[in-house]
């Protein structure tokens, strides 16, 4: 029966050939754009889901930066934390040299050898107190955390390395791929001075710029060298906003050495950094179902117009023995194959704007089950567009091929 | 003739409204996405002084570890910027016609009448050329002399935001300010002045506008003031004090140099290639001969200051539209074959085939020019919207993106959308109006 009805199809189809094209047409970019568009989306919502690492919630950072490059930013410091913790509501307080997430920060390079010729990795660090992991809910997941005779007191030698570090999971593993990195010296800074590793902390986000890394290293150092501190500051659930303006109100004028320079929740940054890719996924996919819905409308459009310019021919099909659904069927198949062109038109676009975009902006290469997918889908949904006007072509009445108008 | 014309496409929309709104509406959502992304891409890849795009250059030497390239996935790049040593030698050429080297500096001000705290403020720590060179305009005063950069004197240039905010907009040359806590000669006052992007920095974000202050570029080793945005070393030797900092091989400045002539661009690389020769025998410049002079629109792409994000967005848009013109034409050509009885018995009272054609055509410019009018509004509110969505996100955020000048609805762009709008649903009127004249009159005449 299927093949009986093709051949018809076909001859119908090549009478009214400009307006399959388009539709293919239409069918092949909306297939081209809807595979790579939910790839994209896929990959954003990855990078969106990706944990934090550190409690972002009840947590802030006040920013103080010294006057003149004369004040004493180490007694400033003592200070300020010990007005933070003498506020009702606060958990804990601790000094640092940067803001994960915010911008605010330092980075560099590690490596397991000395010398300026060791391979090494990019890293993102952090001048902290032995306060920092409490405020900011990190663990120590092997070794153990910095105690206060640890830390180094303020140098101004930026790049001064100290005998102690923490390291995240994932550094760990990226420099010693093969054991254990507890213990183990590490080289940054002037790549010279060993640092032993006395502490792996579970993975969490460094400041960032450009992409955010959980190739995060601690030092024990009392943080200054750079002409301005963060205290972190983690408060019991709700307090947050309000101690924050506290705080804020207080250390503007406590000191005059001083000047603070940001006060911002954890939370804030956490959700900034979401807010692109959260824009991107928006635009996408509001894009992508606009294309898609003309693209419907379209394939609507043409199975319309098809029904309603062969009316009398529809009528002598019927007159002539063929049932209502055979009448659906011609419509479907005919739809069928304008989808079949598109689609496999839409393929071989859908390949190379993929690749095109992995070689342009560094994605990676379409993975091909979206390919398989967005080919069902949008089979599926061409179907249903052209169900409708098939529908009412079957209810054509077999008197109308003897009429004439 | 055009008024027949228009009132036979008015009976022919209002017989199929549904259609002619249909055809409308998809026009509308494709200019508007085409809009929104093109305002962005266009604010963004803006060359915001493009009259001295050939003339305006920044310098580049590679100075950077033997062992590794800067950028390791575009090792042919040298560093954006420059190291202190090479970038005092090289203000030391009298080839430019105007150079300025920079870096940004974190400034506190503070004394200005009824200032209660210090307010921290980005400040660009750079030399007197700056200004002239930028074209920066001045609301009161003006910038400093060589003078002010060999003494350097205490002299400060403010923002005319900072003005507005300390002075309350008064003209405030003459009057003194603390800046990190030292007397500061105000001796000059921007207008509003946004270069969008701040093509001259683009090493902090380049969508962050201009800072607030601005102060001799010496200062900065007077003070011993770190900058207060990136600097990059390689661990040359250790670096134990700020004296250590500035003769390291760390790279944290930023030079741009005007050139007039091809003559002086290449007596200027000369100049440049020259230390370099004589650097490498003293053991520096390890790496391969990389010098350049980069003119403002190369800059920017080099620096690849549009986004990605964006470009994929603006391409995204364009397939949109085509998908909507596409649909468009499916849809007036089925239309106009419909009404092909009509048209026939037009031809056959003696309508000549371009006048059919131009019936057809008005028929088209009309839905275009509707289209093209609900777009542009759809773009604003498109644009509104992704103002807000990325404002809320980045509020209160010193050195952050300022979307309010990235969405700013700009004419030129706008113009280019439309003009696009208008021409390409014309175009795609042109094959249904003309493969609609080209039918024989005979055949839809005969039956039906």
């Amino acid at each position: 029966m299927m093949s009986l009805n093709v051949r018809p199809v076909l001859s119908a189809l090549f009478r009214n050939r400009t307006g399959a094209i388009l539709v293919a047409l239409e069918i092949a970019i909306a297939l081209a754009v809807m595979v790579n568009a939910a790839w994209i989306i896929a990959q954003r919502i990855q990078q969106m889901e990706r944990p934090a690492g550190f409690d972002v919630r009840d947590t802030f950072a006040i920013g103080v930066a010294a006057l003149t490059s004369r004040s004493d930013l180490g007694a400033a410091q003592r200070e300020d934390l010990a007005y933070l913790r003498s506020l009702p509501g606060v958990i804990a307080a601790a000094a640092t040299s940067s803001v994960p997430l915010s911008g605010y920060g330092q980075g560099g390079s590690i490596s397991q050898r000395p010398g300026p010729r060791a391979p090494s990795v990019d890293e993102r660090s952090m001048q902290v107190d032995e306060s920092a992991l409490a405020a900011l809910g990190i663990r120590v997941i092997a070794g153990r955390a910095f105690s206060a005779t640890d830390i180094q007191p303020l140098s101004h030698d930026i790049f001064a390395g100290a005998p102690a570090a923490l390291i995240t999971q994932s550094l760990a593993r990226k420099l010693f791929p093969d054991g254990n990195a507890l213990g183990k010296p590490i080289y940054g800074g002037d790549n010279n001075t060993p640092m032993t590793v006395v502490g792996i902390t579970n993975d969490f986000m460094g400041s960032v710029w450009g992409s955010p890394s959980y190739y995060t290293v601690l030092y024990p150092q009392t943080p200054g060298s750079f002409g301005d501190y963060f205290c972190l500051v983690r408060t019991q659930p709700g307090k947050t906003e309000a101690l924050m303006r506290t705080a804020q109100r207080h250390l503007a004028i406590s000191n005059p050495d001083r000047v603070v320079i940001v006060a911002q929740t954890l939370e804030y940054y956490h959700r900034r950094l979401a807010a692109e890719n959260r824009a991107v996924v928006i635009f996408l996919t509001l894009v992508t179902a606009l294309i898609l819905s003309v693209t419907c409308l379209g394939i609507f459009g043409l199975t319309t117009f098809n029904v309603s310019t062969r009316t009398r021919q529809i009528g002598t099909m019927r007159a002539v023995g063929a049932r209502k659904r055979d009448v659906v069927a011609h419509f479907l198949i005919e739809n069928a194959i304008v989808l079949a062109i598109g689609g496999l038109a839409g393929c071989t676009l859908a390949l190379g704007v993929g690749y095109w975009l992995s070689d342009q902006y560094q994605l990676p290469r379409l993975d091909l089950r979206y390919l398989a997918f967005g080919l069902v889908t949008l089979a599926v949904i061409g179907q249903l567009a052209a169900w409708q006007p098939a529908r009412r072509a079957a209810a054509i009445p077999p008197s109308v091929a003897t009429r004439t108008v | 003739m055009l008024a027949y014309y228009l009132r036979l496409a008015a009976t022919s929309f209002r017989r199929t409204p549904g259609l002619t709104a249909l055809m409308v509406c998809a026009i509308a959502l494709g200019i508007g996405a085409c809009i929104v992304t093109l305002t962005v891409y266009h604010a963004m890849s803006g060359n915001p002084i493009w009259w001295k795009n050939n003339v305006l250059y920044a310098v580049t030497m590679d100075s950077w570890d033997p062992a590794q390239p800067f950028d390791t996935d575009r090792p042919a790049l040298a560093p954006p910027q420059l190291t202190y040593r090479d970038a005092t030698y090289l203000m030391t050429s009298s080839i430019p016609k105007h150079k300025a080297i920079m870096t940004q500096l974190l400034g506190m001000l503070s004394g200005a009448p009824g200032q209660r705290a210090p307010v921290p403020v980005m400040t660009r720590a750079t030399t007197g050329d700056f200004f002239p060179m930028f074209a920066v305009p001045f609301q009161f005063g003006g910038g400093w002399d060589a003078a002010a950069d060999r003494g350097p004197q205490p002299v400060i240039v403010l923002s005319h935001a900072e003005n507005e905010k300390l002075f309350g907009g008064i003209d405030s040359v003459g009057r003194t300010i603390l800046w990190n806590g030292r007397q500061f000669r105000i001796v000059g006052v921007l207008a509003d002045w946004e270069p969008v992007p701040r093509f001259y920095d683009v090493v902090n974000n380049p969508f962050a506008g201009p800072e607030d202050a601005y102060v001799p570029f010496n200062w900065g080793p007077a003070l011993q003031e770190l900058p207060a945005g990136p600097s990059s070393g390689w661990g040359s030797q250790p670096v134990q004090s700020y004296q250590d900092f500035i003769n390291d091989e760390d790279v944290w400045i930023e030079m741009w140099v005007e050139l007039p002539t091809a003559a002086s661009r290449a007596r200027m690389l000369a100049f440049m290639n020259s230390y370099w020769a004589a650097q490498r025998k003293d053991g520096r410049f390890q790496r391969p001969l990389n010098n350049h002079l980069t003119n403002v629109g190369d800059w920017l792409q080099v620096n690849h200051v549009v986004n990605d994000d964006n470009s994929i967005l603006l391409r995204l848009a364009f397939a949109f539209l085509a998908v909507c013109l596409i649909n468009t034409v499916g849809i007036l050509l089925a239309k106009f074959l419909r009404r092909s009885s009509v048209t026939g018995l037009l031809r056959a009272l003696g309508a000549s085939r371009g006048q059919v054609f131009c019936q057809h055509l008005v028929e088209v410019a009309v839905i275009a020019t509707l289209g093209a009018a609900v777009g542009l509004l759809l773009g604003v509110i498109g644009l509104k919207a992704v103002e807000a969505l990325y404002t809320a996100a980045s509020a209160m955020d010193a050195g952050s993106t300022n979307y309010v000048a990235l969405t700013h609805f700009d004419p030129i762009g706008i113009g280019w959308a439309l003009g696009l709008a208008v021409l390409s649903t014309v175009a795609a009127g042109l094959y249904p109006a003309w493969a609609i004249g080209r039918l024989p009159p005979s055949r839809y005449l005969k039956s039906q």
